[in-house]
C-alpha cells in the first residue's frame, strides 16, 4: 500500500527521462532490503521517494509554461503598453473606473471593519460579558435593560465557578474638576470597582491595577488626561478637586494607557465606585442602575448559565419578580444591542451591512465596465489574435496575454485608487464622524487588501475577456468576416442593465434616506423649541434643600430681570435627548376604579409649572400645575400615549381620578389633573413614550425661552448671572433645536455616506457607458455616413441610438424597483414617524439615470453624427 | 576559475563512478560510497548529483538491459568523460597546491 503510493508519487513528479532507471534503482534497493529483513522497508522506500523531490529531477512545469517564457512576457508587455497608449481615452476610462471603484470599496471596507472591531481589543474579549436585565412577563420578553443591580456581580461570581471575575461600574457621565484657576468639564467619567482594570486588561502605566480603585475618592487618569492635568510631573499621590456633588479632593492613584475609541464604554477618568458606597448599600436589590461586566471561563454555555441564574434572582428578588439576568457578549453590544439605557448610542449592524453591499456593488460595476469595454473592443484586436494563432500561439498563451493586460490596467487602477483614497481620508473621517483613518501609506491592512483585490480584480475582470478573445477562429478573423457575436452583445447588454439597476437602487435609496431625515427634522414635535436654550443646573452638596431651592430661585429671578429672557422653567431632563435620560418604572399601573392593571414601562418626568407653558405644549384636558396649590404636590399630568395604553376615551371625566403604581397603597395618592397632547421628547425614531409628569419647583436642569431680540446679549446675560451665582460650576448650554438635530446625526451620516457612494457608483457606471457608447458609435461610423447620405438628420440618428438604451433602462427599472421598494420600506419601518414610500422619488432617481445616460450616449453619437459623410465613406 | 565547479559530494560521486568503471549504476554507486566512506546516501541526493553532473558533461550515461530483478526497469550506467576527468584532476591539483602551501610550522603546532 505505502509502496504503491510512493511509486505513484514518484511517477507523478519525476522527470520522464529519469523515471525508468531511478525507479529501477529504488526497486532494487527495496527488494534487497526486504530480503535482508530490514524493518519497515516500505517506509524507507517512501522516505527515499520523498527525498528524491529535487528541482533537478522534477518534471518541467509544462512545455508552454509562461513562467519560463520571459521573452514572450516582454512581448506581451510591449504590445499591451502600445495598445493602452494608442487608445488613451479607453484606457483612462478603465483605469479611472477601476480606481474609483476600488478606492470606494476599500474605504467602506475600512469603516465596516472598524465598526465590527468594537471591544475586540480587550484581553480575551470573547470571554467578557455584560450582565443585563430582561423583563419577562408571562413568558414574553418585554423590556431589555443594559443595566443590572449593584450586588448581582459579586453574588454570581461567588456562587458559580465558571464566572471568573466581575466588575461593577456606574456611568457617572460628567464631572467638573479644577485645574489651577479654571474649571474643567470632564464628559467621560466612569465609576468602577477595583476589578475593572484587570477584568478588561487595560495597560497600566503607573499604580497597582488591583488596588488603585479600591479606596473611596481615588481617581485614575488616562495618559492624555494625566498629561493635561499634571504635564510631565508624576501624578501619583497628587490630588484633584472634584465638584459636581462631591466638592472634595480625590487622590490620583494610577495612570493607564489611553483607551482605543472602538469601545462602547469610553472613559477618560475612572473614579472608585466605593466613593458612592452609601448609595450602593441603600439601593441594593431595589434599583438597577449599574453596568456589571463578567469574565466567564472559556467555553461556558451562556444559555445554560442564564437558566441557572434564575434561582439566584429568586433568592434575592423573590419568585414573582419579573426581572431576569441576561448575559450579553461585549463584542455584540455596539452593533447588535437594542437595549434601553445603553451608555452610548449603539451602531446598527444593518446599516453596516448595507454599506458593505453598496461597496460591493461599486466594485462590481467597475469590473463590469472593464469586461464590457474589453469585449466590445475585441474587434480591434481580432486580427492580432488571428495572426498570433497562425504563427503558432496557443489559446493558453493568448489568454495569458490578455490576463496580463488586465493585470496592467488593474495595477494602474490600484495605484490611482491608493492616491484617491489617501486624498479622501479627511472627507471620509468627516463623513463617518470618527477619526478612524490616518495615512494609508503605512496602513498595512489597507495595503494588503489593495493588493488582494488587485489580484482578484485581475482574475475577475480579465477572465472573461481572455476566454472570449482566445476563442476567435483563425480563418473567420483573417478573412475579415469577423463581427461581434450575438452572445457577446447580449452579455454586454445585460451587464449594462445590471449597472443601471444598481445605480438606480443606490440613488433611490439616497433620496429616500435624506427625505426621511428632513421629515424628522422638520416634523411637528408637539412643542415649540424655537429660541429655547437648555442647560444643566449646578449640583449642590449637602442636604439643605431649602437653601438650595432659594438659591436657584434667586438665580431664576436674576435671569428674568433682563427682558431678553422671556421665561424660565426647570425639569429633570432636557428635550432632545435619549429616552433614557429620565427614570422609568416597569411595574403595573392603573387608574383606580376606571381600568385594570396593565404592565408596561412608564416614564417619569419631573417638571415645574412653567415647563409646558414655555414649550407651548397643548392640553387636551385639565390644567397645568399651579405652584400656589398645595395639593399639586400630589398631582400628576399624563400624556395621551399613557392614556391610549388603557384603551379608554380621553375626556374630562378622567380628571381627578387617582393613579395606582404597583400595589403599595402609598403609591395611590396621585390624582390626574391634566392630559397633554403627545410631544416628542426624543428622536422621532421612537414613538412618544407613555409618560407621567410630576411637579417639583426646582430640578436639575433649566430651559430658558429667549425673546429673540438679541441672541448674543441673551446668552451673555445668562453666563454673567451664572458665574455670579455658581463660580464653581461650568455652564454648558445648547439650543434645544440643536439637541434635536444631533439626535439625527447618525441618520444624516448614514444618508451622507449613502449619497457619496451612490454618487461614485453612478460615476463609474457612466464612465463605462461613456466608453461603450463611444465605441459603438465609432463602429457604426460608416452606417451613420450612409444614413446621412440618404437624408437622415442628426437628431434622427441620435434617436436611433437612444432607442437601444431606453429598453435597457426600462429593464433595469423593472429589476431595481422591487428591490428599492422592499429594502427601503424595511429601513423606514425602523421609524415610528416615517414618510410613506415616496414613488415620486423613484421617478426622480430614474430621471437622474436617464439624463446621465442620454448625455453620455448623446454626446458620443453626436460626435460621429456631425462628421461629414464624404469623409467617413471615402476610405473605401 | 569557475570552469570546473565541483562540490564535495559531487567529487565523491565522480570518483566512485571512476572506481566502479564499467559497473557504475545507481545502486552500485550508492553501496560503494556507503561502504567506503561509511556514510548514508539517499537515492535523491545521489541521483540529483548524477543528473547535474551529466548536464555539466562531467558524466555520460548509457542504458543497460532491463532485468527481472528490478521490476523490468533498465539500469543506467555512468562513465566519466574526458572533461570530467579534467575536473577531477583540477580539483586534485588545487588541493595538492594548497597542501604544499601549508607551512610545516602550522601543522606542527596543531600536534603539540
Amino acid at each position: 500500500m505505502i509502496k504503491n503510493i510512493a511509486d505513484r508519487l514518484l511517477r507523478w513528479y519525476c522527470h520522464p527521462d529519469f523515471y525508468p532507471d531511478i525507479s529501477g534503482d529504488l526497486e532494487e534497493i527495496f527488494l534487497r532490503n526486504k530480503e535482508r529483513g530490514v524493518s519497515a522497508s516500505n517506509w524507507r522506500h517512501l522516505i527515499q521517494v520523498i527525498l528524491l523531490f529535487r528541482p533537478s529531477l522534477v518534471k518541467d512545469l509544462g512545455q508552454y509554461s509562461l513562467i519560463k517564457d520571459t521573452g514572450m512576457l516582454k512581448n506581451y508587455f510591449k504590445i499591451s503598453m502600445r495598445n493602452l497608449w494608442r487608445h488613451k481615452s479607453y484606457t483612462a476610462i478603465n483605469v479611472i473606473g477601476l480606481a474609483v471603484g476600488l478606492a470606494a470599496f476599500l474605504l467602506i471596507n475600512q469603516y465596516v471593519h472598524y465598526e465590527r472591531s468594537y471591544d475586540s481589543f480587550h484581553k480575551d474579549a470573547g470571554q467578557l460579558y455584560r450582565l443585563t436585565t430582561d423583563m419577562i412577563v408571562d413568558g414574553q420578553l418585554k423590556t431589555r435593560d443594559a443595566m443590572s443591580f449593584n450586588p448581582s456581580g459579586k453574588v454570581i461570581t461567588d456562587e458559580f465557578p465558571e464566572v471568573e471575575s466581575y466588575a461593577l461600574t456606574y456611568n457617572n457621565g460628567q464631572l467638573s474638576l479644577r485645574k489651577g484657576e479654571s474649571l474643567i468639564r470632564e464628559s467621560y467619567v466612569k465609576m468602577v470597582d477595583e476589578h475593572f482594570i484587570n477584568l478588561f486588561g487595560f495597560d497600566v502605566i503607573a499604580g497597582d491595577p488591583s488596588t488603585m480603585l479600591k479606596e473611596p475618592y481615588s481617581i485614575v487618569l488616562t495618559r492624555k488626561r494625566a498629561q493635561f492635568y499634571f504635564g510631565d510631573e508624576n501624578p501619583i499621590g497628587k490630588t484633584l478637586k472634584v465638584y459636581s456633588g462631591f466638592d472634595r479632593e480625590f487622590e490620583v492613584t494610577g495612570v493607564i494607557e489611553d483607551v482605543p475609541i472602538n469601545t462602547h464604554y469610553k472613559f477618560d477618568l475612572l473614579v472608585s465606585i466605593s466613593s458612592i458606597q452609601q448609595r450602593l448599600d441603600d439601593e441594593g436589590w431595589n434599583a438597577f442602575n449599574y453596568y456589571t461586566y463578567l469574565r466567564l471561563a472559556p467555553g461556558t454555555d451562556t444559555e445554560e448559565l442564564e437558566k441557572r441564574l434564575i434561582p439566584v434572582k429568586n433568592t434575592h428578588m423573590g419568585e414573582e419578580n419579573r426581572l431576569f439576568f441576561n448575559l450579553q457578549p461585549i463584542q455584540d453590544i455596539h452593533l447588535y444591542s437594542d437595549m434601553t439605557y445603553e451608555p452610548e448610542a449603539t451602531g446598527s449592524a444593518r446599516s453596516v451591512r448595507f454599506l458593505e453591499i453598496i461597496s460591493i456593488f461599486i466594485l462590481v460595476i467597475a469590473w463590469v465596465n472593464y469586461v464590457n469595454l474589453s469585449t466590445a473592443k475585441a474587434v480591434d484586436r481580432a486580427k492580432e489574435i488571428g495572426l498570433r494563432k497562425v504563427i503558432g500561439a496557443r489559446k493558453k498563451q493568448i489568454r495569458g496575454q490578455f490576463l496580463f493586460e488586465s493585470f496592467l490596467i488593474n495595477l494602474m487602477g490600484a495605484i490611482l485608487a491608493l492616491l484617491i483614497a489617501e486624498l479622501a481620508v479627511p472627507f471620509f473621517n468627516q463623513l463617518v464622524g470618527d477619526n478612524i483613518l490616518t495615512s494609508l501609506y503605512n496602513n498595512t491592512s489597507f495595503l494588503s487588501r489593495l493588493g488582494l483585490f488587485l489580484l482578484v480584480g485581475t482574475l475577475v475582470s480579465g477572465f472573461y475577456p481572455a476566454i472570449f478573445l482566445s476563442n476567435f477562429g483563425i480563418t473567420t478573423v483573417l478573412k475579415g468576416k469577423f463581427s461581434t457575436s450575438k452572445r457577446g452583445v447580449i452579455l454586454r447588454k445585460s451587464l449594462v442593465v445590471a449597472q443601471f439597476s444598481a445605480s438606480l437602487i443606490l440613488i433611490g435609496g439616497t433620496f429616500i434616506v435624506s427625505r426621511q431625515v428632513d421629515f424628522m427634522r422638520s416634523a411637528d414635535l408637539g412643542m415649540n423649541t424655537d429660541k429655547v436654550l437648555g442647560f444643566r443646573n449646578p449640583r449642590f452638596v449637602g442636604d439643605d434643600y431649602e437653601a438650595q431651592r432659594a438659591e436657584m430661585r434667586s438665580f431664576q429671578n436674576a435671569l428674568l430681570a433682563n427682558p431678553v429672557i422671556q421665561q424660565v422653567a426647570t425639569t429633570n431632563s432636557l428635550p432632545g435627548g435619549a429616552s433614557n435620560d429620565i427614570g422609568s418604572t416597569s411595574g403595573q399601573s392603573r387608574i383606580i376604579g376606571v381600568t385594570e392593571d396593565i404592565e408596561a414601562t412608564t416614564y417619569i418626568h419631573q417638571v415645574d409649572d412653567q415647563y409646558f407653558d414655555l414649550l407651548e405644549v397643548k392640553f387636551v384636558a385639565g390644567r397645568n400645575f399651579n405652584k400656589n396649590l398645595k395639593s399639586d404636590s400630589a398631582a400628576v399630568i399624563v400624556n395621551e400615549a399613557f392614556m391610549k395604553r388603557y384603551e379608554i376615551q380621553i375626556s374630562d371625566d378622567l380628571l381627578n381620578e387617582n393613579l395606582q403604581f404597583g400595589s403599595d397603597p402609598e403609591n395611590s395618592k396621585y390624582h390626574i389633573i391634566g392630559i397633554i397632547k403627545d410631544a416628542n421628547r426624543g428622536s422621532l425614531k421612537n414613538s412618544v413614550e407613555p409618560t407621567c409628569y410630576f411637579y417639583d419647583p426646582v430640578l436639575s436642569r433649566s430651559i430658558v425661552k429667549l425673546s429673540g431680540a438679541n441672541i448674543k446679549e441673551s446668552i451673555d446675560h445668562i453666563e454673567d448671572s451664572w458665574s455670579e451665582f455658581f463660580p464653581n460650576s461650568v455652564l454648558e448650554s445648547s439650543f434645544i433645536d440643536e439637541r434635536f438635530d444631533r439626535l439625527y446625526a447618525d441618520d444624516k451620516k448614514f444618508g451622507a455616506v449613502f449619497g457619496a457612494f451612490s454618487g461614485f457608483a453612478l460615476l463609474v457606471a457612466v464612465l463605462g457607458l461613456f466608453g461603450l457608447s463611444s465605441f459603438m458609435a465609432t463602429q457604426r461610423t460608416k452606417e451613420v455616413g450612409v444614413r446621412k447620405v440618404l437624408g437622415a438628420s442628426i437628431p434622427h440618428i441620435v434617436m436611433l441610438f437612444y432607442r437601444e438604451f431606453v429598453t435597457l433602462i426600462l429593464i433595469s427599472l423593472v429589476i431595481g424597483l422591487p428591490i428599492i421598494f422592499f429594502s427601503m420600506n424595511g429601513w423606514l419601518s425602523n421609524y415610528a414617524y416615517r414618510i410613506d414610500f415616496p414613488w415620486i422619488i423613484v421617478v426622480l432617481a430614474l430621471g437622474v439615470i436617464v439624463v446621465s445616460a442620454f448625455l453620455t450616449v448623446g454626446y458620443q453619437v453626436w460626435r460621429v453624427a456631425v462628421l461629414n459623410p464624404a469623409k467617413t465613406l471615402k476610405y473605401e | 576559475m569557475k570552469k570546473y565547479q565541483l562540490g564535495e559530494f559531487e567529487e565523491i560521486v565522480l570518483l566512485t563512478v571512476g572506481v566502479l568503471y564499467d559497473e557504475a549504476y545507481g545502486v552500485a554507486i550508492k553501496d560503494e560510497i556507503e561502504n567506503r566512506l561509511g556514510r548514508k546516501v539517499s537515492v535523491g541526493a545521489l541521483q540529483s548529483a548524477l543528473r547535474r553532473m551529466e548536464k555539466k558533461t562531467f558524466l555520460e550515461s548509457r542504458e543497460g538491459d532491463p532485468t527481472e530483478q528490478r521490476g523490468g526497469k533498465p539500469k543506467r550506467y555512468f562513465r566519466i568523460t574526458a572533461f570530467g576527468k579534467k575536473a577531477l584532476e583540477y580539483s586534485k591539483d588545487v588541493r595538492m597546491e594548497l597542501w604544499e602551501s601549508i607551512p610545516d610550522v602550522a601543522l606542527d603546532v596543531k600536534f603539540s
